[in-house]
């Protein structure tokens, strides 16, 4: 098993034990340094083997603490008791949730405990769960509300208890009837939680779409949701929230889809942290017979992050695995014509972008226009105008470039300022 | 296990559309028309159409060849340029002139500017207007039963009755992309695929009625509404032309200036030009002016517009401006100010044009009755004022009658203003000068706005000498020439319709001459 030190945004976690150390399921393994960061948990009990360089999820060589399952899953004491969550502060509740190094299970990894400590708690309006899929493919979210519907309303009920003023929404798209419906059943009697029902379509799981759909507000991406009063929290991440305040249960594992048409038995599965990505598919019936897999995404087919390798570990993070038989980007490379000027993409953003100015005054090198007139930066490249264009433009592709590119240079040019 | 992973940043997935089968689609939405135009023109248009279609990919995929660059021919744009340019000719267009057209539009208008994506006017619009002032008289030739017809667009330009029905079915003379009812199933059917936008075509349509409707003269009159929209390609231009994607805009308030302007400028045209073929003229204004409307419509993101901010702020009632969408509040308003604009204009220099009028009918006067230098008009033609004269003569209207009168008070001949509403171009105007033998003396043009080159040479002297000196009750056209006769006229080559029509009106003022004046005993 193998946990790299940083599952989550911000600073890697220091690691807190060393070689040959025996560990157990549940203990912290490496602690949180700094604000933004978050502790590491071991999933399995075993002896650390040891704290090197590894092949990670996004390609890159991190720190990561190796640890040889004794295949025993031997909890650390006290895992699974419920308490009285009633009797807790609202300092233990948050110091809970940091212990258990809960981060965002969308998929940006942010520390909850973070989150749950805006400047003004008072003026949070709404904490909203979020219960629709990041994107087409994974089911998660769907299977979790569908299992566990009231230990998500009680881990919502936990984070309302922060924010007296605020109201709990859970959001859940029209095309899960039956998360709907055992969530709604769920929230009878719950005062301050009401289910959402929203429409299908992608992306309804951003954080951006979910807030203008509750609170008639859009918000540009320099502000936060807690500037427009809001605290948007994945299901599972919220689940994980319950598990650890009232039954002092670390995070590490969750909910997670295998899936894509390359995958014999496609499933949602729990699954512990440090897990080889190749492990869970061979023990979940492996590939189709016949099919050749041409991509592995950590997540879904729009943002999906594309695995070189499939020796990699699945982090806090991953809430999908898609494996694809049919590689659009490649396909998409043989096909592209000129750009139409069909305005296809400017119908599909969410931000109300233009990509197709944004895509040609990124071809200009025009990063003045790109930024101040057309607003580049907005772009929370979810993928919708690659993926609908019938000249097959990489425009998302380019608009991450450019974006790294402007922000490089504003980085360079401010360290310049500093000196 | 296959190990070799591919990589790339997402999206990982791509929509079924690509640009060919968007442009088969479109081509599909043409069929019902272009099946319809082959049935009821004949096989002509069929070969009219395969040539401007082949000529337009041949074209595409020799440039690429010479040019080196990697063939663009099959992504089938340029089968629609050729089938849209077709549509828009009469199946009269010898194949060879629309193959010309086809060429001109892949070549100059598409390739020459950076090829797909890349031309700033629409193609297909583009070359037929090259086509009209190259070849204006096989491109104005509408032949009924082999005979030279007008369409029911130059009809109702002339303030004549024409049939809706048989134009909505695409069944009477004109183009061969002329069936709206197949034109409309077709636009409807890309609009539901989003494939075209719905901004542009409604605002083509609502600008078009609104300012027909406000200025054309004749109110919100149904059938004078319907006449104009089934006529003259705008039902082709709203939904075919006015969405090709290159040249129209990028925003949503950006569509609906453009289509506004379209539908307006249309119906100006209408109202105060010519009829004939200007929607397509409109089109390619509005193509013009997409830049400038790109440059300055450029939309915020969500988050950044005014409302939005409101909306955080706490406020919940929605401005006026939101409630009224604003695409409405800029047709409505760029129209009247349009409308208003022009008609103010109208209304002052109306009075001088009428002064101008009469003084030019004056001069004609002098000019067709050499020697007088007083006229005095003939009381006579109150009785046909205002109505077609005689039944012989086709939409012959007598505007008045005047006796030349010399220094002394004697009459020294007599002049006949006649204006023939059947000129290619709507209504032309002319004096025909008698002398006191019966003989005509001279003929003169007061209003003749034909074809240059065409009807226009009418207004030369080699056409209207040929009346000179001439004594008879009536003349006979020959629009082929090679007359010998005394009675017998040659037509100006090319425009039957304009010889026609003031050959009409010299009969016409010779039957009344010779009924109300010589005969008439005063």
């Amino acid at each position: 098993m193998v946990f790299p030190l940083s599952m989550h945004i911000g600073k890697p976690a220091k690691p807190v034990v060393k070689r040959n150390d025996l560990v157990l399921a549940g203990q912290v393994i490496a602690e949180a340094d700094g604000f933004i960061s978050a502790n590491v948990i071991s999933s399995c009990s075993g002896k650390v083997k040891a704290v090197e360089k590894r092949r990670t999820i996004s390609g890159a060589l991190l720190d990561c603490i190796v640890i040889e399952n004794d295949g025993l899953f031997t909890e650390v004491e006290g895992i699974g008791q419920e308490r009285d969550v009633s009797k807790l502060t609202n300092a233990e509740i948050v110091q809970a949730v940091k212990d258990a190094g809960i981060v965002g299970l969308g998929g940006a990894g942010f520390p909850t405990n973070v989150k749950l400590m805006p400047k003004n708690p008072d003026a949070i309006r709404f904490v909203i769960a979020n219960g629709a899929e990041c994107e087409p493919y994974l089911t998660c979210n769907d299977r979790l509300m569908q299992e566990n519907a009231s230990e998500i309303l009680d881990g919502l009920e936990i984070m309302l208890r922060l924010f007296p003023n605020a109201e709990g929404v859970v959001g859940i798209e029209k095309n899960k009837p039956e998360a709907i419906r055992t969530m709604q059943k769920a929230a009878e009697g719950r005062e301050r939680i009401r289910i959402l029902p929203l429409k299908t379509k992608y992306p309804q799981g951003g954080e951006h779409n979910l807030i203008q759909v509750v609170t008639g507000a859009d918000y540009p991406v320099t502000m936060l949701p807690a500037d427009v009063g809001c605290i948007v929290s994945n299901v599972g991440t919220i689940y994980a929230v319950n598990r650890a305040v009232r039954f002092s249960e670390p995070l590490f594992k969750h909910v997670m889809t295998l899936t894509g048409e390359a995958v014999a038995e496609p499933c949602n599965l729990i699954v512990r942290d440090g897990t080889i990505v190749r492990e869970i598919l061979e023990a979940n019936g492996g590939l189709k017979e016949g099919v050749e897999l041409k991509k592995v995404l950590a997540g879904g087919p729009m943002m999906g992050f594309a695995l070189g390798s499939l020796d990699v570990p699945v982090v806090k993070t991953t809430n999908g695995l898609t494996m694809l038989s049919e590689d659009g980007f490649e396909n998409a490379g043989k096909q592209q014509t000129a750009c139409l000027r069909c305005g296809r993409c400017t119908s599909v953003c969410p931000t109300g972008l233009l990509p197709e100015l944004m895509a040609e005054a990124a071809e200009l090198k025009d990063y003045e226009r790109y930024e101040k007139k057309l607003y580049g930066l907005e772009c929370v490249q979810c993928g919708s105008c690659s993926f609908i264009c019938p000249a097959r433009r990489p425009l998302t592709e380019t608009f991450k470039r450019v974006k790294a590119e402007i922000m490089a240079a504003k980085r360079a040019k401010q360290a310049g300022g500093a000196k | 296990m296959n190990e070799k992973l591919h990589i790339s940043s997402g999206p990982h997935v791509r929509s079924g559309w690509t640009t060919q089968k968007i442009m088969f689609t479109v081509v599909l939405a043409l069929l019902p028309a272009t099946v319809v135009g082959v049935i009821v023109n004949g096989w002509k248009a069929l070969f009219v159409i395969l040539a401007s279609v082949a000529a337009a990919v041949l074209s595409e995929a020799l440039f690429d060849l010479v040019t080196k660059r990697p063939p663009t021919w099959k992504d089938g744009s340029a089968v629609v340029t050729g089938l849209m340019l077709a549509l828009t000719l009469s199946a009269d267009t010898p194949a060879h002139i629309a193959a010309i057209g086809a060429v001109f539009a892949i070549i100059v208008v598409k390739c020459a500017f950076g090829g797909l994506g890349k031309n700033f006017i629409n193609p297909a619009l583009a070359a037929r207007c090259f086509l009209l002032i190259s070849f204006p008289g096989s491109m104005t030739k509408f032949l009924v039963d082999g005979v030279s017809a007008p369409t029911p667009i130059a009809e109702l330009a002339a303030g004549k009755a024409v049939n809706i029905t048989s134009m909505f079915l695409g069944t009477s003379n004109g183009i061969i992309g002329s069936s709206i009812i197949c034109l409309l199933i077709g636009g409807l059917f890309l609009w539901a695929l989003d494939i075209i936008k719905g901004q542009i075509w409604i605002s083509v349509l609502v600008g078009f009625i609104l300012f027909l409707g406000i200025f054309g003269g004749q109110g919100f009159d149904p059938k004078f509404l319907a006449a104009h929209l089934c006529g003259g390609g705008v039902v082709l231009g709203a939904f075919f032309m006015a969405t090709d994607y290159c040249t129209s805009p990028v925003s949503r308030l950006g569509h609906t200036i453009y289509g506004g302007m379209i539908g307006i400028m249309g119906a100006l045209f209408r109202v105060f030009g010519t009829a004939a073929d200007s929607f397509s003229y409109s089109i390619i204004i509005a193509n013009l002016f997409v830049p400038l409307i790109d440059h300055f419509i450029i939309s915020k993101p969500y988050a950044f517009r005014k409302h939005a901010e409101k909306v955080r702020n706490g406020e919940t009632k929605k401005p006026l401006s939101k409630r009224i969408p604003r695409p409405v509040v800029v047709l409505t308003a760029t129209a009247l100010i349009a409308g208003l604009a022009l008609s103010g204009v109208y209304m002052l220099t109306k009075d001088r044009i009428e002064a101008e009028k009469a003084a030019k009918e004056m001069e004609a006067y002098r000019t067709v009755v050499p020697g007088a230098e007083t006229f005095e008009k003939l009381a006579a033609v109150e009785e046909f004022k205002g109505e077609v004269y005689g039944t012989s003569f086709g939409r012959v209207y007598i505007n008045e009658a005047v006796a030349g009168k010399d220094d002394a008070g004697n009459t020294v001949g007599y002049a006949v203003s006649v204006t023939s509403s059947e000129g290619y171009d709507g209504d032309l105007t002319l004096s025909i000068g008698i002398g006191m033998d019966g003989a005509i003396t001279s003929i003169s043009f007061t209003e003749l706005h034909e074809t240059p080159g065409k009807g226009m040479l009418a207004g030369e002297p080699l056409f209207m000498d040929q009346f000179k000196g001439r004594n008879v009750t009536s003349f006979k056209l020959l629009k082929d020439g090679g007359s010998t006769k005394e009675n017998e006229i040659d037509g100006v080559s090319g425009a039957t319709i304009t010889s026609k029509a003031a050959v009409n009106a010299v009969n016409a003022a010779l039957d009344f001459y010779h009924k109300s004046i010589a005969g008439g005993g005063r």
